[in-house]
């Protein structure tokens, strides 16, 4: 969907991406992760042509970008930009609206969309008649996202789009966007400081530094095999273990028969079953199975000891 | 405590020193000065020679403003404060122009009336109360409107029916009266050629620096000379190449234009309107904020959509208050061009000045202030039409 080819760009004299190749595919969710300052955000600027490369070449749907029409180009690719820049002359309602608009929707469709897409990012019927100076942080970030989803296109660009949200939003828009993803099959780029949202949204994670590429992977791979010392450190060294406990359910460990008095269900995760472990102070787990029943028993050694088969 | 049942704080300090200020107008005398004629100096007549009616009428309202000054509430003491105003115009205008034709009984008919400082004080005072009152009563716009064209039409029914007929401006501008509106008629032209033409190209200097940072500095400090030349100095220097240009070229004098009249004050006025258009427009657009912009490149618009649906709104309130500033500076310079005979109401003031007859440097003073506030309220209305929709 989205090939980058030995791609550089600097600014004056400072390189701000150094020969990056990246192949992003059709449906992907692929997040970008790095320090400030590594070239993130000039990525996505390069591939909704508001940046042009210096060197290398960018591929859209299996087109050069240099061929295409750069409003055109944009108009099919939602952006989020970092600062959210809402039209602070708009409404939020003809915010969303912006693309759909240049796109030439009709007042119905228009209409019917901008409802769907604020009910989609939890954003208040009321909050649509505001004036963007009239909403929090937070508020302005989901408009900045349902501005980009508006007009439907099937690839989007978000950079650090709920960086100014308090972890509780912050969790249920992550459930959204998984959902939204899984459900469209829309091809996501996403960028974020923040790791364990770079795991939990993740296909696929990109690490950069210094403008350059150092490790592309599922997020299991990138835990389970870091590529360098540099990654084990981003990721945090000493919660790395405790991390990969996410990506395995307990069904899969599970084995046995229920003997123990709490109870955890077939399909959270390693880490839930130790979180609950620990809080409860017991060191085996009933498993239940959808319907409530008692099918199998995990026990914390089951937990520590299993490594993953991959 | 006791101090203050003794010496209540006043809720509203604008009005008390209005009302001081007023009163000390009164207190200096010249309401009206009678003179026997136009050339004479004037005997000074204090407002309460003035008929009973009107002088007690202004006195009571200025004492009334004084008292309102302790009224707590700002809602009745606004609506309270206008009538007490009300009484101060009403007083001065009509007991200026009675005790005028009282003296005229008796005067030859050389005589000459002319209103005095303490006229001109309770005038400013009454004025200044009214806007006190507009403003802490929160009055919209449309409801300023509608009470300034209530205060005209008021002035303007008073005036017709002769009341201040006796008073020697009411004669400079009655025998002037003719020529009056011709003059007012050039002096708005004037100042709209001239904002018109700076706009016209005020605009695409701004977009050539917007898009060329390097043309800033020239195109700014060439402006900035041009700023820096004083008025009568230019309208000068642009005769002399103007009668040549009008003298080679016949097509160029069959359209009126020549060194002297209205071509150089226009083109005068235009060039001083430049740097200030030209320096409120691009601060205006150039400060539209940057991620804002980028979002609109970013989603899609193209530079036309972005500079007409995101910059251009953005930009407006600078835009319009560059213009504002702009309009009301060619409303004053143009009273400079009368001396290049460009005509104006500038063509009053240089005669009056001339004739040594203040009254009808008054004649042209005055439309120019008036003008100069209707165009500031006119644009303000610009503003506030904007933001509403
Ligand atoms: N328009 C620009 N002009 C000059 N330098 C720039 C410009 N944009 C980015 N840079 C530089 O390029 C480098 C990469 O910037 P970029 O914005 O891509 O970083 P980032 O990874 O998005 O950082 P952050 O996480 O802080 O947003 C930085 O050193 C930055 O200073
Ligand atoms: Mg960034």
């Amino acid at each position: 969907m989205i090939e980058l080819r030995g791609v550089s760009k600097a600014f004056g004299a400072a390189p701000a991406v150094v020969d990056l190749s990246l192949s992003i595919g059709r449906g992907a969710f692929f997040v970008l992760i790095g320090p400030s300052g590594c070239g993130k955000s000039t990525v996505l600027r390069m591939i909704n042509a508001m940046i042009a490369c210096d060197r290398g070449a960018i591929e859209l749907r299996g087109e050069d970008i240099r061929a295409m029409d750069p409003v055109r180009l944009r108009r099919g690719i939602g952006y989020v930009i970092q600062s959210v820049g809402l039209f602070p002359h708009w409404t939020i309602e003809k915010n969303i609206g912006a693309v759909p608009r240049l796109l030439g929707w009709s007042r119905e469709t228009l209409a019917a969309r901008v409802e769907e897409i604020a009910a989609l990012l939890q954003i208040d019927r009321e909050l649509l008649r505001r004036y963007p100076h009239q909403l929090s942080g937070g508020q302005q970030q989901r408009a900045g996202v349902a501005r980009a989803l508006a007009a439907d296109p099937d690839i989007v660009l978000m950079d650090e789009p709920f960086a100014a949200l308090d972890p509780v939003s912050r969790a249920s828009l992550q459930d959204e966007m998984r959902r939204l993803h899984a459900e469209t099959g829309k091809t996501f780029v996403f960028v974020t400081h923040d790791m364990d949202e770079a795991l939990r949204l993740a296909t696929h994670i990109a690490v950069m530094k210094d403008g350059r590429l150092v490790q592309t992977a599922a997020p299991r791979d990138l835990l389970n095999r870091p590529e360098d010392e540099f990654v084990r450190e981003f990721f945090g060294r000493e919660a790395m273990g405790l991390r990969l406990l996410d990506f395995v359910a307990v069904r899969d460990r599970m084995r046995g028969r229920p003997r123990a008095p709490e109870t955890i269900g077939a399909d959270a995760s390693l880490r839930d079953a130790l979180a609950l472990m620990i809080e409860r102070r017991c060191s085996r787990l009933s498993v239940t199975d959808g319907g409530g029943g008692k099918i199998s028993e995990i026990d914390i050694a089951d937990i520590i000891k299993g490594q993953d088969a991959t | 405590m006791a101090a203050g049942v003794l010496f209540p704080k006043p809720h509203d300090q604008v009005l008390l020193a209005l009302a001081g200020f007023g009163a000390a107008g009164i207190l200096a005398g010249s309401f009206l000065n009678r003179a026997p004629n136009r050339l004479a100096n004037g005997v000074a007549t204090a407002l309460w020679h003035a008929p009973p009616l009107e002088a007690g009428a202004a006195m009571a309202g200025l004492a009334a403003l004084a008292a309102l000054a302790f009224h707590p509430k700002d809602k009745p003491r606004s609506a309270m404060t206008f009538g007490a105003a009300m009484l101060i115009l009403w007083g001065c205008l009509s007991g200026a122009g009675r005790l005028a034709s009282l003296f005229a009984l008796s005067d030859p008919s050389a005589a000459r009336y002319s209103l005095g400082a303490a006229f001109w004080i309770l005038m400013a005072t009454a004025l200044l109360a009214l806007l006190d009152a507009a403003q802490r009563a929160n009055l919209g716009l449309l409801a300023r409107a509608g009470l300034i064209a209530a205060l005209g039409a008021g002035f303007a029914l008073t005036a017709n029916s002769g009341a201040f007929a006796d008073l020697s401006l009411a004669k400079e501008f009655a025998s002037h009266r003719d020529i009056f509106f011709i003059e007012l008629r050039r002096h708005i032209v004037l100042v709209a050629s001239a904002v018109f033409f700076a706009l016209a190209i005020s605009a695409p200097l701004t977009a050539l620096v917007l898009r060329r940072p390097s043309a800033r500095g020239l195109v700014f400090s060439g402006l900035g000379i041009l700023q820096t030349i004083p008025s009568i100095a230019l309208f000068g220097l642009l005769m002399a190449p103007l009668t040549a240009l009008s003298q080679q070229f016949p097509l160029l004098r069959a359209w009126g234009i020549n060194g002297a009249g209205a071509a150089p004050a226009i083109i005068a006025l235009t060039l001083y309107s430049l740097l200030p258009l030209t320096r409120g427009f691009f601060t205006g657009v150039s400060e539209v904020a940057a991620d804002v912009k980028d979002a609109a490149a970013g989603m899609g618009f193209s530079a036309r959509q972005t500079f007409l649906l995101v910059e251009l709104p953005l930009a407006w309130p600078a835009l319009v208050s560059g213009l504002r500033v702009v309009t009301i500076q060619a409303i004053g310079l143009a009273a400079v061009a009368a001396l290049i005979g460009a005509g104006g109401l500038g063509a009053f003031v240089f005669q009056g000045i001339g004739q040594y007859a203040l009254d009808l440097v008054l004649v042209g003073a005055i439309p120019i202030i008036l003008q100069a506030l209707a165009a500031s309220f006119g644009f303000q209305m610009l503003l506030a039409a904007r933001r509403g929709s």
